[in-house]
C-alpha cells in the first residue's frame, strides 16, 4: 500500500517537473511518432489496401508512446551527476522515483501524442475492436514494464561506462529492428522472423499492437502473453543483480 | 607532519551511535598523458590510478556529541560522510551507525538519519513547493500526522520559513533553500544527523540562525551531529570534539582548545600603551607580531604569558591589555600548510 502511494507521489512529483520544459516534451513525442508513422507510409505503399497493416502501425504508434522509456536521461544521468545520492539517501527503493518519472513521461505522451494517432486512425482504414483493446491492454502493461526494466538495466551500465546513452541507444536499435516497428514481425524474413519472436523485443512493442489489431487470437495470444511474462521475469531478477552488482562501484562524482 | 593523537575529549562509554574501524575508499580513477597520441592510445589501453580518499580511518561517537569533522579540501570528510550515510560502498574497513551497516541502505536505518549538503541542500523536483516536500516526506518518512503538524510548526517558527511554505523550490534563494533543506531533512526527527558545510554561502544572519538550530536540535533530542566545514567558528560554536583529516587519515581527535593549544604554542598578548610618547623596548617581551600608532601585539609562549603580563603591567604605562588565542583559522591553516610540506 506504501509502496503504492509512493509511487503515486512519484508520478505526481515527476510529471509537474516535466510540465515545466512541455515544449521539449512535444519534440520528444514527434520524435517517438516518427518511425511508427514512417512504417505505415512504407508498408500501406508495399501492401496497398491492406487494413491490417494499417491499423497495426496506428496502434503500434500508440502504443509506442504508451511505452517509451528514458532511463539513460533519468537513471543514467543521476549516476553521472552524482544525483543519485539524494535517492540512495531515502528510505524507499531507489527504483520508484525512476518509475515516477517513466509514467510521468508515459502520460505526457499520451496527452501530446494522442492528436497524432487520431490523425493517423482518421487518414487511414484503421480498425480496431472493443474486443481486441480490452485483450490489448493487459499486453500493453506487460510491454510498458518490460521495456522500462529492460531500459533501465541498460541504463545501469552507467556504474561501469561512461557511454550509458550509446548502450540505452543500441538497445532501442534492436527494439526498432526485431520490435516490429521496421517491419511486423510477421513480414520479417526467416530467421529474423522466428528469432524475433523468441526475443524480448517483440514483446515491448509489436506483440500488444498485433494484439490490438486483432492479429494474435486463442492460443497464439496465450503462448504471447506468457512470452511477456516470462521475458518480464528474466529481466526483473537480471536488474536487480546488476543493481546490486554496480551499487558498490557508485562513486557520487560531484554530488 | 604531524602524528594522529588524541586529547581533550574523554573516550564514549557505552555502545557508539557511529563506529567506524578501519575505514578506507579508494577510487578507480582512468588517467592519461597529454596529447592526440595519448589520446589514442587510450581508447585501446586505458590506464587507471587508485586514489585513497580514506585511508584506515577509526573513531567512535556517542549519542548526542556534536562533532566537527575538518580538513582541507579533499582530505576525505565527504567521502567518510557518503560512507556513514549509505551512499558509496567502503573498499575496506568497517562502518557502524546505529546498529547498521549504512551501505546495506536498511529502511530503518534510513529513517533515522539525514544528510543536509550546503552546496544542494534540496534534491528532487524543483516545481514543488516547500510544504508539498514536507507533505512527500510525511508519507516517506511514515510521520504520524499530529506529530508532523508539530514538527513542521516548530520548524517553521525557529527557521522563518512562514513566507516560504507556499513557494516554489525554484524560486527560492540559496539561503532560503539552505533553510528549507534543512527543516525537511529535521521533520522526521533523526538521531543522527551529517551535515556537510551547511553555511556555506549563507550570509551571518542566516549561518547563525542554521548554527542556532543545530545547537537546539542537538541539545534537545540528544540527536548525533556530524558536521564538515571550513568556517572555524561555526566548528567552534557547535563542537565539543573535532576530528581532523588530511589526505584521508585521522590526524587528530579531540577538543578544539587542546588542538589549538597544539598547534600553536604561543598566545598573543595586545597591549595599548598610555603613554604613547614612551619607547618601550617590545622585543624584550615577546615577538612583535603587529605594531600600530597606539598598540602592539606580542606572541608570547604560552607558559610565558604570566610572567610576560605581571612584567607589562609593572614595567609599562598601560591603558589595556588582553590575552587571547591566535585565530583558530590561522593555527589550521598552519597545520594544513604543515601536513602538506
Amino acid at each position: 500500500m506504501r509502496t503504492f502511494a509512493l509511487v503515486r507521489l512519484a508520478i505526481w512529483r515527476s510529471s509537474l517537473e516535466q510540465w515545466t520544459w512541455r515544449s521539449f516534451l512535444i519534440t520528444i513525442v514527434v520524435g517517438q511518432a516518427v518511425t511508427p508513422l514512417l512504417g505505415l507510409f512504407v508498408w500501406s505503399a508495399a501492401l496497398p489496401g491492406s487494413d491490417t497493416v494499417a491499423t497495426y502501425f496506428v496502434v503500434l504508434l500508440a502504443v509506442q508512446l504508451l511505452t517509451v522509456s528514458f532511463e539513460h536521461h533519468t537513471l543514467s544521468n543521476g549516476i553521472y551527476s552524482g544525483t543519485l545520492s539524494g535517492a540512495l539517501l531515502l528510505p524507499q527503493p531507489v527504483v520508484i522515483d525512476f518509475i515516477g518519472s517513466n509514467i510521468g513521461f508515459r502520460l505526457w505522451h499520451v496527452v501530446f501524442g494522442l492528436p497524432f494517432v487520431a490523425l493517423a486512425a482518421a487518414v487511414t482504414s484503421t480498425h480496431v475492436t472493443a474486443a481486441g483493446l480490452r485483450l490489448a491492454v493487459p499486453a500493453v502493461l506487460l510491454a510498458g514494464t518490460l521495456r522500462f526494466v529492460f531500459t533501465y538495466t541498460l541504463a545501469l551500465s552507467a556504474l561501469w561506462t561512461d557511454r550509458a546513452h550509446a548502450v540505452v541507444g543500441l538497445g532501442e536499435t534492436v527494439i526498432f529492428l526485431l520490435g516490429g516497428t521496421a517491419a511486423p514481425i510477421g513480414l520479417l524474413p526467416q530467421p529474423l522472423r522466428s528469432l524475433g519472436h523468441v526475443l524480448p523485443f517483440w514483446p515491448m512493442l509489436g506483440l500488444p499492437a498485433e494484439t490490438a489489431a486483432g492479429m494474435l487470437r486463442g492460443s497464439t495470444l496465450a503462448a504471447a502473453y506468457a512470452a511477456q511474462i516470462g521475458w518480464l521475469a528474466v529481466l526483473i531478477a537480471l536488474a536487480v543483480v546488476i543493481w546490486r552488482r554496480g551499487l558498490g562501484r557508485f562513486t557520487a562524482v560531484g554530488a | 607532519m604531524m602524528s594522529s593523537y588524541r586529547t581533550g575529549v574523554p573516550a564514549p562509554s557505552g555502545p557508539a551511535t557511529v563506529d567506524v574501524a578501519g575505514l578506507a575508499m579508494t577510487y578507480r580513477v582512468p588517467v592519461r598523458t597529454a596529447g592526440l597520441r595519448a589520446a589514442f592510445r587510450s581508447l585501446v589501453h586505458r590506464e587507471y590510478k587508485h586514489l585513497a580518499a580514506v585511508s584506515d580511518v577509526s573513531f567512535q561517537i556517542p549519542a548526542g556529541q556534536v562533532v566537527g569533522f575538518i580538513g582541507p579540501n579533499g582530505a576525505g570528510k565527504t567521502t567518510t560522510m557518503k560512507i556513514l550515510s549509505g551512499i558509496l560502498h567502503p573498499t575496506a574497513g568497517r562502518a557502524r551507525v546505529l546498529g547498521f551497516d549504512p551501505h546495506r541502505r536498511h529502511r530503518d536505518f534510513l529513517k533515522q538519519i539525514a544528510l543536509v549538503r550546503g552546496s544542494s541542500p534540496i534534491s528532487g523536483p524543483t516545481e514543488l513547493t516547500v510544504m508539498d516536500n514536507f507533505a512527500y516526506r510525511r508519507l516517506l518518512y511514515e510521520i504520524n500526522e499530529d506529530r508532523f503538524r508539530a514538527n513542521v510548526a516548530e520548524l517553521t517558527g525557529i527557521l522563518d520559513l512562514g513566507p516560504l511554505l507556499g513557494r516554489q523550490l525554484r524560486a527560492l534563494s540559496l539561503g532560503e533553500r539552505m533553510r528549507a533543506g534543512l527543516a525537511l531533512a529535521l521533520v522526521h526527527r533523526p538521531r543522527v544527523l551529517f551535515l556537510d558545510e551547511p553555511t556555506i554561502g549563507l550570509d551571518a544572519t542566516a549561518a547563525i540562525a542554521v548554527r542556532r538550530h543545530v545547537a537546539d536540535y542537538a541539545r534537545t533530542t540528544d540527536a548525533t551531529v556530524m558536521l564538515t566545514s571550513h568556517y572555524m567558528t561555526e566548528v567552534e560554536a557547535l563542537c565539543s570534539r573535532v576530528l581532523l583529516i588530511d589526505r584521508g587519515r585521522l590526524r587528530y581527535d579531540g577538543s578544539l582548545p587542546a588542538l589549538a593549544a597544539r598547534l600553536s604554542p604561543s598566545k598573543l598578548i595586545r597591549v595599548q600603551q598610555g603613554d604613547e610618547a614612551a619607547v618601550v623596548e617590545w622585543e624584550r617581551y615577546g615577538e612583535v607580531a603587529d605594531a600600530g600608532p597606539d598598540h602592539v601585539t606580542l606572541r608570547v609562549p604560552r607558559t610565558d604569558v604570566p610572567r610576560v603580563t605581571a612584567a607589562l603591567l609593572a614595567e609599562v604605562r598601560v591603558s589595556d591589555l588582553t590575552v587571547t588565542d591566535p585565530p583558530l583559522e590561522s593555527v589550521i591553516d598552519r597545520f594544513y600548510r604543515v601536513a602538506s610540506a
